[in-house]
């Protein structure tokens, strides 16, 4: 210690010299769900009805696809932070890790293209229904 | 929440985007007892990670660290989720939806 400030040093120069970008995109994904999930919650409890063609003909507006979207991706980088500060504290074989690590990345990343690709089929072929 | 949470929206949206079985097959499953227990465990996950979130949020600015205070917001938070989660799904159940 002894040089540099405190803020300085959790700016990347930390003993670790990396961990505050994900930190900080921890926050950012947190607000992005507290916002995002919040506003699913109450269009859900607004909507008249939860049949299919009520779903798809909301689901097709831009002002839902949209954020919809984001909202994917937004859990499922939040959820792919979170867990993996829960495999690094706590699965401590190297090989184990790595592997832990690389199923989240193909769990957060393909469960995030799924829901994407469906609000993009939604949005571009069912609209003209609703 | 991670998995299951994720999954079942996702699982939603897909089934919607399949065509109508495919989303009457997610329904069915949805609106089963298992389905309904699921779908109101995760209400209470969401609203406690929110409302934890958020109290993380305060200390994260250097906030509320007075332990009668963290102490205070600690235990109240998980008794608040409780609360909105049962709003949430008595508002559903009275047939507001």
């Amino acid at each position: 210690m002894g040089n540099g400030t405190s803020i300085g040093r959790v700016r990347g120069l930390g003993s670790a010299k990396s961990g505050s970008h994900h930190w900080i995109l921890q926050r950012f994904t947190a607000v992005g769900n507290l916002l995002l999930v919040l506003w699913l919650i109450f269009s859900i409890l607004q909507m008249p009805g939860l049949d299919y063609e009520s779903v798809v003909g909301w689901l097709a507006q831009p002002l839902v696809a949209v954020p919809m979207a984001l909202m994917l991706v937004s859990v499922f980088w939040h959820l792919k932070l979170g867990l993996q500060v829960l495999i690094e504290d706590y699965v401590h074989e190297d090989g184990l890790k790595f592997f832990a690590i690389m199923l989240l990345n193909f769990y957060a990343i393909g469960g995030a293209a799924l829901g994407i690709f469906a609000i993009a089929k939604i949005a571009f072929t069912g609209g003209a229904a609703a | 929440m991670a998995i299951v949470g994720a999954m079942g929206v996702v699982w939603w949206l897909v089934a919607a985007a399949s065509g109508p079985e495919a989303y009457a097959t997610f329904m069915s499953v949805a609106t089963s007892p298992v389905g309904y227990i699921v779908m109101i465990g995760l209400t209470w996950a969401f609203f406690q990670h929110m409302l934890s979130g958020l109290r993380h949020f305060v200390l994260d600015v250097g906030a509320g660290y007075e332990l009668q205070t963290n102490r205070t917001w600690s235990v109240l938070l998980p008794l608040l989720a409780i609360v909105i989660t049962a709003a949430v799904w008595l508002m559903i159940f009275a047939g507001s939806i």
